[in-house]
C-alpha cells in the first residue's frame, strides 16, 4: 500500500515541497513588510552550496554538522538579501531589477557557481545528509508512515514555522507592525514604528529562509551540489505566495501540490514507466501549473481582502522636516 | 549629524556621464575585493579579463559571436522596460526564435530558394516565433492582469524543454534522422547552405570576422530608437509606462500598449535567435548544456539595465558585457572559476542601480544641535 | 449647535509655539508666528489655502521640524523629532489624508504602536483590545464596530476611527485638519458635539478651517493666519463672520455675490440623459444623471466627495465607460469610454488629480503640453519635435507657466504651474465643453484666481463649462446654475442664492420633505 502511486507521490510532494515551503516563508515574510524579492532563486542557490560547503568541511558528529549547515545556509542567504535590503530599502532603487540583479549575481552563473567551483564541491554526494528522523515501526504505518512520519526534521521544523509564522502575524504585536508597515509604511511610522529596521528584518530573515531552503535540496531531497541545481524553485516561490495570498497556511498546501508535480517525472522514471511523448508536457508541469495558477489567483475577485500588501514593491520616503 | 536625501530638481549634464562610470569604477573594486578574499590576484584576473576580451589574436571576433546574440536580448527587454513591462523572458523568446528561425531555414534553404530570400525567411520567423512567445505572458496581462515578471519566466523554463524534446526526445522535423552518427547520438539537421548567414571580414586583429546579426542588432537599435523617440507609439508607450491613468486620459489604449510592446519585445529576442542559428550554431541548438546554458536573456537583462534601456547604449553595452564573456569563457579552467563573469555582472549592476540614487537624489549632511530651551512664559497672542 | 464658552480652567496654557519659522523651497510657509492654546478649549485655526494653517500644525505635531522657534506642551519644552515624539508627548493630529491602514480592522489601527493600553504586550490578544475599543467609542459616542474593516467604512466613519485612534492614546491636544470637508453638513455638527465634549475633559481642540460659520460655531478663540504671518487671535464670541473674513483676506470683501452676470446663452452643448456608470469598486456610482449645459454657461456641481462627481467627469470625459444612458456635444453622440472621441468633439477635462492623470510626472512640459493632441499634430506616425518644442515655448510665455525649459519634467513644477499646464493644453483649440473637476483644490490664492479667470473665459467664449467641487464658495462665486450630487445623482438647486438649501441636498434630503432622508449615523 505504501508503495502505490498516490502515496509515494503525497510523501515526495512533501519531501521536494519543503524547499519550496521554506524559501516561499521567506518571501512571504519580506513582502508581508513591502520589500519584493525577486532573488530567491540566488538566495537558494548560495544557501544551497554553502550549506553543502559546512556540511563537507566540519568533521564534527553528523547530527551537529547538519545543524552547522542548516545555520551557514541560513547566513549565506541573509547576506545576500542584505544586499538587496540595502539597494531597495536604504537607497530606494527599484526593487524588481535589484531582485534580479540578486539573481544574476548569485544564481547559477554567478556566485553560487563560483563558490561551488572554487571550493570543489561538484560531483561528489554529501558527507551527512537528512534523513527520516522517527523509528522504523512508524515509518512503516500505513499510508500516514511514508507522508506524515517518514520525513526528515526539516519537515517537521517548517511544520512549525507555518503554524509559528501565522500566530506572529496574526496574534503578536510585532507581528501586527510589520503589516501595518507593509500596507501603510506612512502610518506605522506616525506611529513609532521604525519602517526601516522592520523592512530589513524581514527582509534578512527572508533570505535566511531561502538558504535553508536551498540546503534542503542539497544536504535531504538529492544530496550534492549540482551548478544551479534548484532549477527554477526560487521561482515558483515567489509565485506560491502570490498563490497562497501571503498567508502561511496556503504556503504549505501550494508548497506540497507542487513539490508532487515536480516529483511526478522522476517517480514514473524509476517505475520505469515511458513517457513517451509526453515526457515534455510532464516536465513542463510545474510551470505551466504556476502559470495557471498565477491568472487565476490574479484575476479572483477576492483581491481586495486577499490582496497583496499595499505597499508591496514601493521605498518609503518619509517627507522631508 | 543627520544625512538626509532629497530629490534634486535639476539633473546636472555631468552627473548624467559621471554616476555610471563611478559605479563601474566602484564595481570593478568590489569584485575585486571577492576575489581577493577567494584567494585570487585582481590585477592580474582583470588584466587576463581584458586581454582574452578584447586584445588577444582573434579576441574581437569572438567577443561578437557573444555580444550579438546580448544585443538583441538586451534591446528586447529594453524595450519593455521603458513601459515597465517587465518581460525577463527573452531567454525563452529567443529558444522560440531558434525553432522556428532553425525551421524556416531548413524547409525555405532545403526547396532552394535565393539565400536572401531564406535569410529574410528566417529572421520574420524568428521574429513571429518569438513574438508569439512573448505573447502569452501579454495576454495574462493584458486581460488577467497576472504578473508578466513571473509567467515571462517560468515559461523561459518551458521553451527550454521543448528544445531539448526536438532535438533529444522526439523524431522532429529538426533532427537528423538519417546517417551513421545520428543512429548513435542524437543530433540536428545542419541548415543548408543557402540558410547560413554572410559574415564580413575586416583587416583587424588578424582577420576581425563580423556576422550579419551585428548589423541587424545594430539596425534593430536604430529603429527602436526612432520608434520610441519619434513616433506616436512610442510617445504612447512613455506615457503609459510613466502614469496609467495620466495614459487612460491621453486616449492610450492600454491593452493594446501592452500586446504591442510585448510582441514587440519578444520579437526582437526571436530575431537574436534566428540569429544566433544562421550565425553560428548553423542548426537548432537543443543540448541543455548549450544554448541554455549560456543564459543570454537574462544577461540581456543586465545589459538593459546598465544601459538605462536607451538602445544605442544597449548596443555599447552588449559589446562590453560580450567581452567579458568571452574572456570568462576562453579563460575558464582551475585558476579561473565559472560564475566569476556573473558575480562582476551582478556587481556592476547593484553599483549602478546604487548609484542612480545620486541621480535623483542628492545627499544632505548637516550638523545641527537639538537642545531645546525652556519656552518663554506664556503670554497671550495678538 | 452646542454653546460656546469657557470650559474647564487650568494653570497655564497647553500649547505655547513661539516665533515658528518653517520654510520650503521657494515658499516661507510659516513666518515668525507666535501661537497658544488652553486646556479645555476649542481653538480654531483660520485661514486661506496657502495661509499656513497645514504647516504650523505639523510642525507641532512632529511632521516638520521647524527652522526656527520654540514649542511648549503642557508646560513642557518640546523638539519633536517625529510624529511618535509628539503623541508621546500628548499631541495627535488627524491629517486631512488619513493615517489608516485600509486593510486592518478599526481595533487594530487603534492599538498600532500602542504603548499603554490593551495593545502594548507582545501577545495581542483581540477580544481584550476589542471591548477596550467598544468602551472608548460610547464614552465620545463615537460608535463604531471594533471588527470592521477600514476600508469598507465610509470616510465619516474613517475620521471618527482617527479621532478614537488620538483618545486611545490619550492626547491632550488634538488637531484635525480640516476635518468638515470630507462630511455632510449634519455629519458636521456631530463632529462638534464630540469636539466640545472632548475639551471638557480639559484637553485642547486644535481645528483648522477656512470656513467663517463653523469657527465661529464651534470655537471658543480663533487664530487667523495670512500668508504665513499670524495677523490676530480673538474670542470667537466677539466676532462676526464678516469681521473674521475681513481678518483672513485682508480687505474687505465685496457684498454677496451679484446674481446671474449678464452673457449671452446658446444652444445646448452639453446634453447628458440617463448616464449610469460603475465606480473603482464595481458598484453604481452614477445612478441616472441628466443635465445639460448651454453654450456660455457655467453649472457649478456641489456635493461632498466620493458622491459620484468624479465618476461623472470621468465618464464625461470618455475615460470611464458608462453602463446606461448617453453624452452629446452638440448633435453627435460621444463614444462611450473613449476619451479620444470625446476629445475630438471638443470636451476638455481638468481632473482633480493632476499630477499624475491632469500630466504625466515624469515627462517634459512640452510632451505633457501635447498629451492629448499628439495624434493630430503628428507628422502620420512620426512626432514634430520641433515643432512641439516651440509650441512648449509659446504656451510657457503665453500663460506664464513658472518652468526651466520645455524639457523640464512636470514633477518638478509647483501645483499651480502644473495646473497652467494642463489649461495650456485643454484651452488650445477646439473648446466646446470643459469639465473641470475640483480645479483649484490645494492651490495658493493667487492660483485660484487664476483657474477661476480662465473658467469664466472660457464660458465668455462661448464653451459650456460644468465645475465640479466641493468648495461652496467656489461654487456661490462662479455659477449660473447650480446642481447637487448626491449618493450618485444629481438634483438641481431652484434657488442658487440659497446655501440652505444646497447643504440639505448635499446631506440628500429635499427641501420639500424637510427631513434628510440619510440613514442613520449608527454602524
Amino acid at each position: 500500500m505504501n508503495n502505490s502511486l498516490a502515496v509515494v507521490l503525497i510523501a515526495s510532494g512533501v519531501a521536494y515541497g519543503t524547499p519550496l515551503l521554506f524559501a516561499a516563508l521567506g518571501e512571504l515574510l519580506a513582502e508581508r513588510s513591502g520589500v519584493l524579492n525577486l532573488g530567491v532563486e540566488g538566495m537558494m542557490l548560495v544557501g544551497a552550496v554553502m550549506g553543502f560547503w559546512a556540511d563537507e568541511s566540519f568533521h564534527v558528529p553528523t547530527g551537529i554538522a547538519l545543524a552547522l549547515a542548516i545555520v551557514v545556509a541560513a547566513l549565506a542567504g541573509a547576506v545576500m538579501a542584505a544586499v538587496h535590503a540595502f539597494l531597495v530599502i536604504t537607497l530606494r532603487a527599484n526593487q524588481i531589477v535589484s531582485g534580479l540583479a540578486l539573481t544574476i549575481f548569485a544564481g547559477a552563473a554567478g556566485l553560487s557557481s563560483y563558490l561551488g567551483n572554487d571550493l570543489q564541491l561538484s560531483d561528489k554526494p554529501a558527507r551527512h545528509a537528512f534523513g527520516p528522523l522517527l523509528p522504523k515501526a512508524l515509518q512503516n504505518l500505513p499510508v500516514v508512515g511514508p507522508i506524515l512520519l517518514g520525513q526528515n526534521i526539516l519537515v517537521y521544523i517548517s511544520w512549525i514555522l507555518v503554524v509559528g509564522i501565522g500566530l506572529y502575524l496574526t496574534r503578536t504585536r510585532p507581528g501586527l507592525n510589520v503589516r501595518a508597515v507593509g500596507e501603510a509604511p506612512s502610518a506605522a511610522d506616525t506611529m513609532g514604528i521604525n519602517v526601516t529596521a522592520y523592512r530589513y528584518a524581514h527582509t534578512l530573515v527572508g533570505g535566511a529562509l531561502a538558504g535553508v531552503g536551498g540546503a534542503t535540496i542539497t544536504l535531504a531531497l538529492t544530496p550534492q551540489w549540482v551548478s544551479g541545481i534548484t532549477g527554477g524553485s526560487g521561482w515558483i516561490a515567489v509565485a506560491l505566495v502570490i498563490f497562497a495570498f501571503w498567508r502561511p497556511g496556503l504556503c504549505l498546501v501550494g508548497a506540497y501540490f507542487f513539490g508532487a508535480l515536480q516529483a511526478v517525472a522522476p517517480e514514473l522514471q524509476a517505475r520505469s514507466i515511458s513517457l513517451g511523448p509526453t515526457v515534455l508536457w510532464t516536465n513542463s508541469l510545474p510551470y505551466l501549473m504556476t502559470v495557471l495558477v498565477l491568472v487565476v489567483a490574479a484575476s479572483g475577485t477576492a483581491r481586495r481582502r486577499l490582496g497583496a500588501p499595499g505597499a508591496l514593491g514601493t521605498a518609503y520616503v518619509r517627507e522631508a522636516r | 549629524m543627520r544625512v538626509g536625501i532629497e530629490q534634486r530638481l535639476d539633473r546636472p549634464r555631468w552627473l548624467v556621464v559621471a554616476v555610471p562610470v563611478g559605479s563601474v569604477v566602484a564595481a570593478f573594486v568590489l569584485a575585486a575585493i571577492v576575489l581577493a578574499v577567494t584567494g585570487h590576484n585582481p590585477v592580474s584576473t582583470y588584466k587576463q579579463l581584458f586581454e582574452a576580451g578584447f586584445l588577444q589574436q582573434g579576441s574581437l571576433t569572438q567577443t561578437l559571436t557573444v555580444a550579438t546574440p546580448l544585443a538583441f536580448t538586451g534591446l528586447a527587454a529594453a524595450a519593455a522596460f521603458r513601459m515597465k513591462l517587465y518581460n525577463i523572458g527573452a531567454e525563452g523568446q529567443m529558444y522560440m526564435g531558434t525553432i522556428v528561425g532553425a525551421g524556416a531555414g531548413l524547409y525555405f534553404g532545403g526547396r532552394g530558394g535565393p539565400s536572401v530570400f531564406v535569410i529574410g525567411a528566417m529572421v520574420i520567423g524568428g521574429c513571429l516565433g518569438g513574438a508569439g512567445w512573448a505573447l502569452i505572458p501579454g495576454v495574462l496581462r493584458a486581460f488577467f492582469n497576472a504578473s508578466e515578471i513571473l509567467t515571462s519566466l517560468l515559461l523561459n523554463y518551458v521553451a527550454g524543454l521543448l528544445l531539448t524534446y526536438l532535438i533529444f526526445e522526439s523524431e522532429s522535423y529538426w533532427r537528423q534522422t538519417t546517417g551513421f552518427n545520428a543512429t548513435v547520438f542524437p543530433t540536428s539537421k545542419p541548415l543548408p547552405g543557402s540558410a547560413i548567414w554572410p559574415k564580413w571580414v575586416l583587416g583587424l586583429q588578424g582577420g576581425l570576422t563580423v556576422p550579419l546579426g551585428a548589423f541587424l542588432a545594430v539596425l534593430c537599435a536604430a529603429l527602436l530608437w526612432v520608434a520610441y523617440r519619434r513616433t506616436r507609439f512610442g510617445f504612447e508607450v512613455q506615457v503609459a509606462g510613466d502614469s496609467e491613468r495620466a495614459a487612460r486620459y491621453a486616449g492610450v489604449r492600454l491593452r493594446r500598449k501592452v500586446l504591442a510592446v510585448m510582441a514587440l519585445s519578444g520579437a526582437i529576442a526571436g530575431a537574436g535567435g534566428a540569429s544566433y542559428v544562421g550565425d553560428f550554431s548553423h542548426a537548432l541548438d537543443g543540448d541543455p548544456n548549450g544554448l541554455q546554458k549560456l543564459g543570454y536573456g537574462y544577461t540581456g537583462i543586465v545589459v538593459a539595465a546598465l544601459g538605462r534601456y536607451n538602445p544605442v547604449a544597449v548596443v555599447v553595452i552588449a559589446f562590453l558585457l560580450g567581452g567579458l564573456e568571452n574572456a570568462g569563457n576562453t579563460l575558464q579552467g582551475v585558476d579561473f572559476p565559472a560564475g566569476l563573469v556573473g558575480v562582476v555582472q551582478g556587481i556592476i549592476l547593484f553599483s549602478v542601480l546604487g548609484g542612480e540614487l545620486l541621480t535623483r537624489y542628492r545627499l544632505r549632511v548637516t550638523w545641527r544641535q537639538h537642545a531645546p530651551k525652556p519656552a518663554p512664559a506664556p503670554e497671550a497672542a495678538a | 449647535m452646542p454653546t460656546t464658552g469657557p470650559s474647564v480652567p487650568a494653570a497655564g496654557p497647553a500649547v505655547v509655539m513661539r516665533g515658528i519659522t518653517k520654510r520650503f523651497p521657494g515658499v516661507v510657509a510659516n513666518d515668525h508666528v507666535d501661537f497658544e492654546a488652553s486646556p479645555g478649549e476649542v481653538h480654531a485655526l483660520l485661514g486661506e489655502n496657502g495661509a499656513g494653517k497645514t504647516t504650523l500644525c505639523q510642525v507641532l505635531s512632529g511632521l516638520y521640524r521647524a527652522d526656527e522657534g520654540e514649542i511648549s506642551v503642557l508646560g513642557r519644552p518640546a523638539a519633536f523629532g517625529s510624529p511618535r515624539d509628539a503623541i508621546d508627548a500628548g499631541v495627535c493630529m488627524v491629517h486631512q489624508h488619513f493615517h489608516l491602514v485600509g486593510r486592518f480592522t478599526v481595533a487594530e489601527n487603534l492599538v498600532l504602536g500602542d504603548r499603554r493600553g490593551a495593545g502594548r504586550r507582545f501577545r495581542i490578544h483581540p477580544d481584550a483590545v476589542d471591548s477596550q475599543v467598544r468602551r472608548l467609542g460610547e464614552r465620545y459616542r463615537l460608535p463604531v464596530d471594533p471588527r470592521a474593516r477600514v476600508w469598507q467604512l465610509s470616510v465619516g466613519e474613517q475620521q471618527r476611527v482617527e479621532i478614537l485612534k488620538a483618545l486611545y492614546q490619550d492626547a491632550r491636544v488634538l488637531i484635525l485638519d480640516e476635518p468638515t470637508a470630507v462630511l455632510t453638513p449634519e455629519e458636521a455638527d456631530g463632529l462638534f458635539v464630540t469636539l466640545r465634549d472632548i475639551a471638557g475633559e480639559g484637553r485642547t481642540v486644535i481645528f483648522i478651517s477656512h470656513k467663517l460659520n463653523e469657527v465661529k460655531a464651534v470655537s471658543d478663540r480663533v487664530t487667523v493666519l495670512r500668508g504665513g504671518r499670524n495677523v490676530g487671535t480673538v474670542r470667537a464670541k466677539d466676532v462676526t463672520p464678516r469681521s473674521l473674513a475681513t481678518l483672513m483676506v485682508g480687505r474687505e470683501l465685496e457684498g454677496p455675490r451679484t446674481p446671474a452676470r449678464e452673457r449671452a446663452r446658446g444652444e445646448v452643448l452639453l446634453d447628458i440623459s440617463g448616464l449610469w456608470a460603475e465606480g473603482d469598486r464595481g458598484f453604481p456610482a452614477l445612478k441616472g444623471v441628466s443635465l445639460q449645459v448651454r453654450a456660455g454657461e457655467v453649472v457649478a456641481v456641489a456635493g461632498v466627495a466620493g458622491n459620484g462627481q468624479r465618476e461623472l467627469a470621468e465618464t464625461i470625459a470618455g475615460v470611464r465607460p458608462p453602463t446606461k444612458g448617453e453624452v452629446r456635444v452638440g448633435a453627435a453622440v460621444l463614444k462611450g469610454g473613449d476619451p479620444r472621441s470625446a476629445f475630438a468633439a471638443g470636451v476638455r477635462y481638468i481632473p482633480e488629480d493632476r499630477l499624475g492623470t491632469g500630466v504625466s510626472p515624469n515627462l517634459s512640459v512640452a510632451m505633457n503640453l501635447e498629451l492629448r493632441s499628439f495624434r493630430r499634430t503628428s507628422f502620420g506616425p512620426l512626432l514634430r519635435l520641433r515643432r512641439m518644442r516651440e509650441g512648449a515655448q509659446k504656451a510657457i510665455a503665453e500663460f506664464d507657466i513658472r518652468a526651466a525649459a520645455p524639457e523640464t519634467q512636470a514633477a518638478h513644477l509647483s501645483g499651480g504651474n502644473v495646473q497652467k499646464v494642463v489649461i495650456a493644453r485643454e484651452f488650445a483649440g477646439d473648446l466646446k465643453v470643459l469639465v473641470a473637476a475640483s480645479p483649484t483644490r490645494g492651490l495658493d490664492v493667487a492660483a485660484v484666481a487664476m483657474v477661476h479667470s480662465y473658467l469664466l473665459e472660457a464660458a465668455a467664449s462661448g464653451a459650456a463649462v460644468l465645475l465640479l467641487s466641493e468648495d461652496l464658495g467656489e461654487v456661490m462665486a462662479l455659477n449660473d446654475r447650480i446642481a447637487v450630487m448626491y449618493e450618485g445623482r444629481l438634483s438641481e438647486v431652484a434657488d442658487r442664492g440659497s446655501l440652505e438649501e444646497i447643504a440639505m441636498r448635499m446631506a440628500g434630503g429635499h427641501p420639500e420633505d424637510g427631513q434628510p432622508d440619510r440613514e442613520p449615523l449608527e454602524v
